[in-house]
Formats: C-alpha cells, structure tokens, sequence
C-alpha cells in the first residue's frame, strides 16, 4: 500500500500517555485538589461536619468559610469530610471491584469453555440488572453504612469489568507471542505475569477509574435518597438537604450550600473521567485514511 | 503508442506527494494514455503507487498534493471541487477496489449496486433493483445475491460483485485494483472473461496487477511502475515477454505462471519503502549494471536503439545490455589422418548468439554437436574462423595484450570434469588465487580475504585446514565448487558453464544450480550453459538454444520449447530426456558412419 | 460488544434474570439478620404495625406461620395473579400503588431512552467525521464532562436554572396541583410543561454516555476499505454520513442503548427525587422511608421487569436492523 499514514503517531496509552496527555493531566489535577480537601480539612477547620456552631443559615465568614445550614452546621467541615468518604469509598468499591471482576474475568477468558460460557452468563444477567434499585433495597434490609455501601457496590460492580477483562482476556491469549510463549512449555502463570498482566495492567486501571467513578456516584446518590450512612458526612447528604429545605431558593443561603457539594461531586466525578480518557490512549491508525472535514 | 482514437484518459507529468515529514513522493511524474476499448496494464509491486494511482484518478486523495495533468475524455480533472468530482465519480470513472472490504458489510448487495442508479439517475427502488438484478446476471452473479449480504458470498463473488456495481452507471473508463487478487482459478477465469466482453464493448480499462498471465490476455498495452516511476511501457506482449528494462524483467522472472519450468528468480535487494525524492534512477539500488550516471540523472523514457518506437524504457544504459554478443561464429576440424572422416567437418558454423545482463542461455545439442566448442569460442579459448565476439561492447577477438587479459576477466569458462580443472600441485588456496595474482589485483592479504570471501559464497569451509587441501582430498563436488570459486573470484560479467553438472550427484547438482542461480541475482552475471541434459537446462536457462551439427536449428525459451518444438530434433531431445543417452548414442554413432 | 443470542434465549435468559429477583426479594427480608419481619410484629420495635386488620393483611401477605417453600409458593401465587402484597403505610394494596405511579415513569424513561439514541446516532456521526476540529472538541469536552455529572446534580443545576434563576417552567411535579384545565389539550400541555425539564435531565444523561460510544464506533468506521468506496462511487456526504458510516455503528448503538435501559431506569429514580416527579422512584423512597417492606419489593420487581422488557425489544430492534449473528 502506498499510502502512507497521515496522522501524526499518538501515544499508545500507559503512564507515558498519561502524562502526555493534557486531558489526563486535568483530570488528575481535580482528583489532587479534592484529596487535598479530604486530608486538609480537618487540620485547617474548627468544627466538625456535625456540630452546631452557627446560627441557621449563616453567611459565610472568616470562620465559616462556607457559611452554615439550616441547623447550624458548619458547611464547610461538611464538604471537606464529604470528600473523606467519597474518596475512601471510590477507593474501596473501585480496588474491589477490579479486584473481583478482573479475577473472574481473567479466568474466564484463561480457561474458556464451560467456566467461561458459565461465568458469562452470571455477567450477562447481572448487566441487566437496575444496579441503584437494588441497592436501595437491600441498603432497606441490611442499614446503611459507608464500607456496607463499597462492598455492595463492588458486588454489583464487577460483572462490567469482569467483561471486559475476559474480552481482552481472550485477545491476548490468542496472540502470536503469547502462544509461542506456551509453545516453549511456558506455565499459565508465567504467560500470566509476563505477557497478560501488563496488557491488562492498562485495562484494569482504566476499569478502576470507572469503577470508582460509579462508586463515587452511588454513594452520593444514595446519600441523596437518605439511604446512606446517617452518622457519617457525605455531599449527597448535604444536597438532599439542602434541596429538601422548603423555600430554599428564596433565600441566598443556596449558593453556599447547594452549589459547592454540587460542583465538589461534579469535580471529583470529571476528574476520574478524564484520567480514565487518558489512560485508554489515543490511537486508532485506522483513521488515519479518513481525513477531518475534508469533504465539506 | 499509436492511437485509433483520442485518449478517454490522459495523463502527463501526473505527481502524487504526500506531506510530510517527510514528504513522499507516491508517483513521480508519470505520462499515460488510455484509449477507448483498450486496457492499459499497469504492472508492480507494493510501493510502486499504483494505489495512489488508482485513488488520484477518482480524487480520493485530499491529504496529498497531485499535479500534473489529469484529463478524462478532453475535461481537466485537476483542478475539480467537491461537487465536480461527485459529477464524475461513478458516472465516468468508476473503480473496482482490491479489498472485497470494500462491500459493506451491513447492506445488501442489490442495494448496494442500485446506490448509484438512485443517487446519480434518480431511478426509483424498484426500477433500480430490476437494473441491479440485470448487472448481476451480466456477471454471472445471478439475481438471487440481490438479497445476501457481503458475508454471505465467497471471496471471488464479492469480486464479482464489486465489477457490477462498477459496471452500473456504464462509465468510459473501469479502474481496477488487483481484479483477480486472491481468486480461485475459476473465478478468476469468470472475471477475466468478463473483462474481455467490457473492453470489447467500448469501455476502457485501466488494470493495476502483478499478475502477469491476466495482462497478457487482457492487456493492449503495458506500463510498468516502480517506486512511482515509470520503468517501460509498450505494447503488452513486447513488454511481457521480451522485457527491456532491468526492473521489468527481474519482476517477469520472479512470477510464477503455468507453464513456465524455469526456476524462479528474484530482484536483489528488498522492495522500496514508499520513497522520499531519489535524483538518480530509482532503481538504482538493486539494479546490477548501474554504472555512475545512473546516479546523477533520472533516466528519461526512450525507444531502445533499433525498435520502432512503441515500446519505451527508461534506463540510463537504453535497457538491459547485452553482455555477449556473438555473430557468424565458425570452425572447423581438420580430420585426423588415419581417422575414418575425410575433409572438414565444421565444429560450428555460422553461430550467432547473445547473452543479455543476468540471462542464462542454454545451449543443448546430441554429443558432437559443437556445443563444448562453442562454449570455448565465445570466451576465446579457442580461435574461430570467422565472426565476431563482443564482450560488454568490446570485440574480444580484436584485443590484444593487457587489454585481451583484461578483457579475458570478464569471462571464465567451467569446465565439466572438474578433477581436470584443478592443478594437483596446487591447494584450494592456491587455486583459487591464481587468477588474481595473475590480474595482479590488490595486495596479497587482499587477495587472500577475497579467496576466503569467494569460497563463502560457493558454500566451502573457509578455513585454513580446508584451504591447505590438494585435489585428491576433495570430491567431486567440492572439486566443482572450488573450479566455480576459482572462477568466480575476479567477478565475471559472463560464466560460461560446460556440463559443469553432468559429473555431479543429483543433491550436488542442484545445490550448485542453486547456487548459480543466486549469482545470477546478486551480480547480474550472464550465464552460458552447455548440457545435454534438457531438463537441467530448462530449469536454469530463459532461452534455450538447439545445436545440430554445428549449426542452431532452433532457439525459444523453455515454455515454447516444451509446448510446441519446431524441429524434429528438439523433439527427438524432448523424448529422451527422460532416457539420457539412449536415442543420442544412436544418432552420434549414425553421423560418425557417414 | 454484547454476543448475540437468538430471541428464544435471550427471553429465556430474563425470565431466569428475572427468576432470580424474585428469589432475592423474596429471601432478603427472610434471611438477614434482626429479621424485619419479625419487627413488625414486635411492638418494641419502631416499626410494629398497631392497626390489627392492616395486620392481618401484611402477616397473611408473608406467611410467616407458613413453612417456607410454601410461603415461596404463595408468594410467586400471589405474583402471578396481579397480587403485590399490602402497603403498611397507605394501606391499600401494592399494585393499585404500582399501577398509579408505573404510567410517570414510563412517561420519563421511554422518550428519554428515544431521544437520547436518536441524538447519539446523529450527534456521534457528526463528531466523528468533523473529528478534531471546534465542533467536536466543544461536543467532546462538554459531553464528556456532563457524562461525569449524576443525575441528581445535572437535575439540580437545570432546576435552579431554569425554574429559579428564570422561572420559566416548574419546579416539580407532574402537574399542576389543583389545576383546572379548559381542555384536554391544556391539561396535556400542563403534563408536558413538567415534563420538560425530568426528561431534559434524563435525556441530556443518557446521550452522555450514547455520544461517546457513538463517537468512537463511528471513528472506527471512518477509515474502513467501504467507506473509500462509497466517496469513489460519487455518493453525497449525507449519505455517507449516515447511511454508510451510521450503519456500521447502529447495532453497536443499539447494544449499548440496551445496556443503558438499566441507567435510564436508575436515572429516573434520582430525576423523580429531585423534581417531586411521582413515578416510582418516588414510591421506592417513600417505601424506604416509612420501613414499608411490601411496596419496596412489589416496586422493585416490577421496575425490573420494565427493564427486562425494554431490553428485550432493544435487542429485537438490533435484531431487526442487522440479520447477521456476529455483532460488529
């Protein structure tokens, strides 16, 4: 073929590609500055998220730098320890998660036949399933609580990403260089850890970065319900409180305290997203025949 | 070329870049027409731009630069937009791509073919499907495949169905991309067939192909392309069968097609990458008789020297040269006294023959015949009677003194029983270096790392133990081998190689063939090669001359020797060449008894 | 991405997904520990029931004097017939609840799911094929980023702006409350002003995700053999566009929409949260709230029944717009 590729060659993906890439660099600039919240919170506020220390609806000030809510708390310890348990969550529920459906997704794709066919059929109804209905049920039954929360959310989890690994799985294991690594006698573990594991090693992070995104999500949305944990501090709390308050939007007090979890959840979730964007890398030489708006 | 009519299709100075970094240039100044009812072949390999080509002809291609002049039937296709292109697309100029990919893969087939008679006539689905369905049948696809999907047709159906599509909208000129690519016999048969009725309704055809049988039946004429350069063009059985051009002719030796027994050969050398701007030839790498001006000048297109001016070349040196050329050569034998022959019996008489760059012709006859003695003639270890022999442009017989020695370099003669050719005094070492010290080549530790070069290349153990050997301790094999290093080690033009063979076992035989041949390639070394063995010959030789008597009695190469051999004794050669020995014996003996 | 299945299996395989949700709902309550069930019976809990004939109802709904294959075979009687159980907190019968709050929800996720595909297959071709220049980039970025918003906070963010910054449609509901309307044309303009912004929200979170798949199939598509083709045989750009390029990546879309039925379903619960919308996610939180065990496992099967459903006519529609059995 004569045609030579046109676009310029694009990082591959992998850490390189990850920092290369400006949106990954955005990305893990908003996870940095919403870790910095969780851990400087608690060092640089006076109060906790649940203590009364202000009057209703307090405006803010040099020590309610995000004023107060409808009880009298102060909204800013609330955001900080809300970031706490975003982050512990995501964490959790996303190391879970990957943990779990990259086993079973490795497995499948690794052994093939019955345990494959098997394990995709449990995928394949899990999918199907209406994840947050769920676990608002069985959040009903079981009573909410924050690492309750991650261990469900990784159960419902897994299947996504257990599809995909096994996918990938089973791609790679029909490479040329896997099988002649076999063909030297090569042990499943050994083609595991030299060949398969960091081919996947991509797949599962951006699996984590999804993962914790989901995570991140749920469990704002459960706290949003009232579903969650009610002795800890989440920014779907504050929101549900917020929005719940009557007559919210007739006083100021909404931009202080709907606003910031809002934008704080939206930070957070943007932040996984891109660095999720810039771990999968961006090149696709098929493309390159097809020219931008060339034709106009 | 001669055309009955105007062109439908006239390129002049067509250049194909892509921007870099760094820029490549796909096609590089190329001049074609395309008349009519006729198919123009366009003959090369990958990176020759053919693709680029076939893509620049229907403006597909944005992301390079074309220039040059690009006219369909009188109207400049250049400077099109968008929307002059889409007038043209289909309607005048229609393509048949080489990936059957090019179906897609969710859309039925008869939709696809009736796309352009609704799009461009505005036919409605029904009356289009009906034209679609007609299309079909015109290809022999049949109306049922209206209905499949791509996946659902074999390799040589898609092929087919591609051509319809391409037929639809009866345009003046078919592109097609590899037609026959890929394709079971049959099909390829069908499509060939198909494309012979097109032509001969009027439609032009431009082929792009390396299958050389396809341009031979389909072909009017023949471009040859080689890293976006024009190589040859001409008339397509002038260019096929009798190529000039280096490229050309290592290319129509490297295809296999039936019917041909020669051993394949290759170009040395690996295949272009898709090539920055070159100044010289661009065949210059892998060309064996490039000489210094071929790196200065891009070698224009002209008639070679006595032809008509149909077919023309581009080549520095006017094509392949000849590397012998012999004319009217004779001699002859006085009788022994005592013998039972009276007079002159004539070894050879009137023998003329020529030996182009990197061919090997040879030479079979019964015993007796002159072939030996021929042999000896043409590198002048013998001196004729009459004629002329011309080595690389030089007239061999007229030298003289350091010139004739020099001149004698460039041609070297293998002698058949190779326990003869070597002194027993000497070891391998020795011999081999001989020549060279003779020439007086280089210094001493030169001539000793060539000795040791050469008989790498004839596969010998390079070693000091080896090179202390005498004759005696060596085999037959070996022996040859060393005979062919002594040979080779001043790098002759011109090899000479009488039943070198013939005193060989079979597996040493065709190593050496082998090994020969891979000479052949790497230096461009012309090769004589004298044998009564006719099948060892038709492996190795592209022209096969026949000796009787002295005299050549008929002279083709293998395939035509083998289908259909004008005199009797070629015939008489054919038949006993399973049985060495047997009918020639016979016919040897019934001469001498005259 | 998804295998396909013949119809029969893929029915077979949600009546088991199904199958199996049944068998959940109907062991949670049973199996955990500080038995729920036994809670209501309990006047020291917080969650007794003191009404004896509401009672009567509830206990008999349960079985729980019952050996438990036969409560599992009353209760899947019970389902089988229509009967959801008893509401505590109403006191009134689950599938009345279900029946009056299920229409909202369809009216929520059905329009969604189609507006947001139909966007997506445009949007995503468009992008793809203008890809790197302004166009793409803002769609890229904006939808990228809207992708990363949860419902709840895309529908907060539209509630504030378009409700309370400009008070041009309501802050919740799915009508006016207490609204006479002259015709039915008003009343149905009334239903449709509160809808606008829960199905915009819905609609905006879906496409999100649509776009991005539609995107990336499409640039896949881009650079395939068919599409040089297509320009070579003189086609306009619409139609390449979305005939040829669009083509290849339905059924991928189509997969996907089928995946996202699930979300869209997830979604409408935070949606209904945040504009008061009384579909049933509201009655799935409402039930939550008030402990009330019979609504929330009579509203969750049933949403995951909608859900199998709309799934299986996805994959009937992807069925229907590629015949072949290997997904692209």
């Amino acid at each position: 073929m004569s045609a030579p590729p046109t676009d310029a060659a694009a990082p591959e993906g992998g850490l390189r590609a990850l920092w290369a890439s400006p949106t990954a660099r955005v990305g893990l600039g908003l996870l940095g500055a919403v870790a910095l919240l969780a851990l400087a919170g608690p060092l640089l506020l006076a109060h906790g998220p649940r203590e009364l220390v202000a009057a209703p609806l307090a405006a803010p000030s040099a020590g309610l730098p995000l004023g107060a809510n409808a009880v009298g708390q102060d909204l800013a310890a609330q955001l900080a320890a809300g970031a706490r348990t975003s982050l512990a969550v995501a964490l959790l529920a996303g190391a879970g998660t990957v943990a779990l459906g990259g086993t079973i997704g490795l497995a499948a794709g690794w052994f093939g036949g019955t345990v494959e066919a098997a394990t995709m059929r449990v995928v394949d109804l899990a999918l199907v399933v209406p994840r947050l209905p769920l676990l608002v049920l069985v959040g009903a039954y079981l009573g909410p609580s924050a690492p309750l929360i991650a261990a469900t959310i990784a159960l419902v989890f897994w299947p996504g990403t257990a599809r995909i690994v096994r996918a990938q799985t089973r791609s790679l294991r029909t490479r040329a260089h896997v099988r002649a690594s076999r063909g030297f006698g090569a042990g499943a573990r050994h083609v595991m850890r030299r060949h398969l594991l960091p081919e996947l090693a991509l797949v599962l992070a951006a699996a984590l970065v999804a993962a914790a995104s989901r995570a991140v999500l749920l469990e704002a949305g459960l706290a949003f319900l009232g579903l969650g944990d009610p002795t800890g501090a989440s920014w779907g709390r504050t929101l549900r409180d917020a929005i719940e308050f009557s007559g919210l939007f007739y006083t100021p007090a909404w931009q202080w305290w709907l606003l910031p979890p809002t934008l704080a959840i939206s930070a957070l979730l943007i932040g996984l997203t891109l660095t999720g964007v810039g771990l999968e890398g961006r090149s696709n030489p098929r493309t390159s025949r097809h020219r931008p708006g060339a034709t106009p | 070329m001669s055309l009955a009519s105007a062109p439908v299709l006239d390129l002049a100075g067509l250049t194909v870049t892509y921007p870099g970094p760094p820029p490549v240039r796909a096609v590089d100044d190329l001049d074609l027409r395309l008349a009519p009812g006729r198919c123009l072949g366009v003959l090369g390999e990958s990176g020759s731009g053919k693709t680029s080509l076939a893509k620049a002809l229907l403006g597909l291609l944005p992301e390079a630069r074309v220039e040059g002049r690009l006219r369909l039937a009188g109207r400049d296709l250049a400077g099109l937009d968008e929307a002059g292109w889409q007038a043209v697309r289909w309607r005048r100029l229609a393509l048949v791509p080489q990936s059957t990919a090019s179906l897609h893969p969710a859309l039925s087939i008869g939709a696809q073919i009736a796309e352009p008679l609704r799009v461009h006539e505005g036919l409605a689905r029904g009356e289009a499907s009906a034209r679609a369905a007609a299309a079909l049948e015109d290809v022999g696809l049949g109306a049922a495949a209206l209905e499949r999907t791509p996946e659902e047709l074999s390799g040589g159906q898609r092929r087919l169905a591609l051509l319809a599509m391409a037929l639809v909208l009866d345009p003046e000129v078919v592109v097609l991309d590899e037609p026959t690519a890929g394709l079971d016999l049959l099909s390829r048969a069908r499509v060939l067939a198909l494309l012979g009725r097109i032509r001969a309704a009027g439609t032009a055809l431009l082929l792009i192909t390396h299958d050389l049988d396809a341009l031979r039946g389909l072909a009017d004429d023949v471009a040859v392309l080689y890293r976006g350069w024009l190589a040859e063009r001409g008339p397509a059985a002038r260019v096929l069968d009798d190529p000039r051009a280096p490229f050309t002719w290592g290319l129509a030796n490297a295809v296999p097609t039936l019917g041909d027994v020669k051993d394949l050969r290759g170009i040395r050398g690996a295949p272009p990458e898709p090539g920055e701007v070159v100044q010289g030839c661009p065949f210059l790498e892998r060309c064996t008789q490039a000489v210094a001006a071929c790196e200065q000048r891009r070698p224009p297109l002209v008639a070679p020297e006595g032809e008509d001016g149909a077919r023309l070349v581009a080549c520095v040196r006017g094509g392949r040269v000849p590397v012998l050329r012999a004319r009217g050569l004779a001699k002859a034998y006085r009788p022994r006294r005592g013998g039972r022959r009276r007079g002159e019996v004539a070894a050879v008489d009137d023998v003329s023959l020529e030996v182009g760059e990197g061919e090997a012709v040879g030479l079979v006859g019964p015993t007796g015949a002159g072939k030996s003695t021929l042999g000896q003639l043409l590198v002048r270890l013998v001196e004729p009677d009459a004629g002329s022999v011309e080595l690389e442009g030089r007239d061999l017989l007229a030298a003289r003194g350091a010139d004739l020695a020099a001149l004698r370099r460039r041609a070297q003669l293998l002698f058949q029983d190779p326990y003869e050719a070597l002194s027993p005094r000497l070891s391998v070492a020795e011999a081999v270096r001989e020549p060279l010290d003779v020439a007086g080549v280089g210094t001493p530790a030169e001539r000793d790392a060539e000795v040791a070069g050469v008989l790498a290349e004839v596969r010998l153990p390079s070693s000091p133990a080896f090179a202390e050997r005498r004759a005696h301790e060596l085999s037959g094999g070996q022996l040859q081998r060393v005979a062919l290093a002594r040979a080779l080690v001043l790098r002759p033009k011109l090899l000479v190689a009488d039943e070198s063979v013939a005193m060989l076992d079979p597996s040493e035989q065709t190593k050496l063939l082998a090994l020969l041949r891979d000479l052949q390639v790497e230096r461009g070394m012309a090769m004589v090669v004298v044998s009564h063995d006719l099948a060892v010959v038709l492996r190795v030789a592209d022209r096969v001359v026949v000796l009787d008597e002295g005299r050549i009695v008929e002279e083709a190469t293998g395939a035509e020797l083998l289908a259909a051999p004008q005199h009797p004794l070629t015939a008489e050669l054919l038949a006993a060449a399973g049985r060495p020995g047997a009918l020639l014996g016979e016919r040897s003996l019934a001469r001498q008894a005259r | 991405m998804a295998e396909r299945r013949r119809p029969a299996v893929s029915a077979a395989l949600s009546g088991l997904t199904l199958a199996a949700l049944v068998v959940l709902v109907f062991a949670l309550p049973r199996a955990l520990p500080g038995d729920p069930l036994a809670a209501l019976d309990d006047p020291a809990s917080g969650v007794a029931i003191t009404d004896p004939e509401l009672r009567e109802r509830v206990l008999a709904h349960y079985g729980l004097d019952q050996p438990l294959p036969e409560q599992f075979a009353g209760y899947v009687g019970g389902l089988a017939t229509g009967d959801l159980g008893w509401s505590i907190a109403r006191n009134a019968p689950v599938s009345g609840l279900v029946a009056a709050h299920l229409p909202w929800t369809l009216l929520l996720m059905g329009p969604a799911l189609l507006l947001s595909t139909a966007a997506s297959y445009v949007l995503g071709i468009l992008a793809a094929w203008h890809r790197g220049r302004t166009g793409d980039r803002v769609a890229l970025v904006g939808l990228t980023a809207l992708r990363a918003i949860p419902e709840y906070v895309l529908a907060t963010l539209l509630l504030i702006a378009f409700a309370v910054l400009l008070p041009v449609l309501p802050v919740g509901g799915a009508r006016t409350p207490f609204a006479e309307h002259g015709s039915g044309l008003a009343a149905l303009a009334d239903v449709g002003a509160h809808l606008v912004l829960p199905l915009a929200t819905l609609t905006l979170s879906l496409t999100a995700t649509l776009f991005l798949l539609q995107r990336h199939t499409v640039v896949g598509v881009l650079g395939a053999d068919h599409m040089l083709l297509a320009e070579a045989k003189g086609l306009p750009l619409r139609r390449r566009q979305f005939v040829h390029a669009g083509r290849s990546a339905l059924l991928p879309l189509l997969t996907a929409v089928g995946l996202q039925v699930a979300f869209a379903a997830q979604g409408a619960v935070f949606v209904e949260a945040v504009f008061a919308y009384p579909g049933m996610g509201s009655l799935l939180l409402e039930a939550v709230a008030a402990r009330d065990y019979p609504v929330l496992e009579g509203a969750f099967l049933v949403l995951a029944l909608v859900v199998l459903a709309v799934n299986l006519l996805v994959d009937l529609a992807a069925r229907w717009v590629d015949p072949r059995s290997a997904a692209s």
